[in-house]
């Protein structure tokens, strides 16, 4: 059995441990603990280690799906869990401009230290006031759509939009990252 | 806050103080925020803080899935020395950072001692 690492990322509530629940097959290794950070402004409970799924895919691949915490005081895990991955997803959520920013820093902590390929994932899109993919891509530091990491968007509570995103991004490993990231 | 920032501060510069071979300790919010500490100089704070909470959780995983129950307290082992993480309470982790010289018996005792004088403040 074949197994493929893929660590999901991206800023605090962009829905990195709902997208793990939503396809894990396994109950979930899950280390949220109760906020009391900002994280607080939006929801109650925060990941402080990382979470563990697992999916298989096909007969002969099984899919480990690491996420980490979103705050940048855990970057030593963003770290551990970069390490050994083939590939990642960053999470962005689209009605939160604001942290566009800290969602480029996060890929740019990454990319430093991996070259594996990524894609880059939109959630809360069904919220007032998302932006569109377009605008967050320039935000994110890609202004030529030819030249970025594919673009999926994906809602954290639905299993099929995940499971989607979670072939595109098995996809795009395998298409050997030609010429994106 | 409602907690006293200063007593716990006041409690942890005393246990540093007067201990031996204790070289720091800190006492942070499960989530990974300082509440207070008494650290040596080169280490962040805040950095540390989120270490200790990810550590605690961990145990605590292994602790329920690998059938070893609640998880009262975690050692780390060096060459130079320990770090050992105790629980204290809902709301805080203590931890605390010892020299390789340091008796465990002991360190243990006092560790116990100082624990329930936090818990007294964060009460
Ligand atoms: N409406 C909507 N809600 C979403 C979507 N994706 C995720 N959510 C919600 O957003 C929240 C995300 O919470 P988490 O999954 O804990 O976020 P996280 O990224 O793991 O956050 P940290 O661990 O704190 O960094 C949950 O309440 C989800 O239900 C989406 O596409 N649309
Ligand atoms: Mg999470």
């Amino acid at each position: 059995m074949e197994i493929m690492r893929l660590v999901v990322t991206g800023p605090v509530g962009a829905g990195k441990s709902t997208f793990i629940r939503s396809v894990s097959e396994i109950e979930v290794v899950d280390t949220d603990r109760r906020a009391t950070d900002e994280a607080l402004l939006i929801k109650k409970r925060t990941t402080v280690a990382f979470d563990f799924g697992r999916l298989q895919f096909g007969p002969d691949m099984a899919l480990h799906l690491y996420g980490t915490p979103g705050q940048s005081r855990f970057d030593f895990m963003w770290d551990i869990l970069i390490q050994k991955a083939h590939a990642y997803i960053l999470l962005v959520a689209a009605h939160r401009p604001h942290e566009f920013r800290e969602a480029r820093r996060i890929m740019m902590f990454m990319q430093q230290r991996s070259p594996v390929p990524m894609i880059i994932g939109l959630t809360h899109t069904d919220c007032p006031n998302a932006w569109d993919a377009a605008n967050i891509a320039l935000a994110l530091g890609y202004p030529n759509p030819n030249r970025r990491p594919p673009l999926v968007t994906v809602n954290a509570n639905e299993t099929a939009s995940v499971a989607q995103a979670v072939i595109a991004l098995v996809q795009h490993t395998w298409s050997g990252s030609l010429a994106t990231t | 806050m409602a907690i006293s920032t200063e007593k716990l501060t006041h409690i942890l510069q005393s246990f540093v103080t007067s201990t031996t071979d204790i070289q720091g300790a800190a006492v942070v919010t499960p989530d990974g925020l300082p509440l207070a500490a008494s650290l040596p100089g080169s280490m962040d704070e805040e950095r540390v803080s989120a270490m200790s909470a990810a550590m605690l959780s961990l145990g605590d995983r292994i602790g329920s899935e690998l059938a070893r129950g609640g998880i009262d307290r975690i050692y780390v082992e060096g060459d130079k020395g320990y770090g050992i993480l105790t629980s204290c309470g809902e709301d805080a982790v203590f931890l605390v950072l010892a020299d390789k010289a340091a008796k465990q018996g002991l360190l243990l005792l006092e560790i116990k001692r100082t624990l329930s004088e936090l818990k007294a403040v964060l009460m």
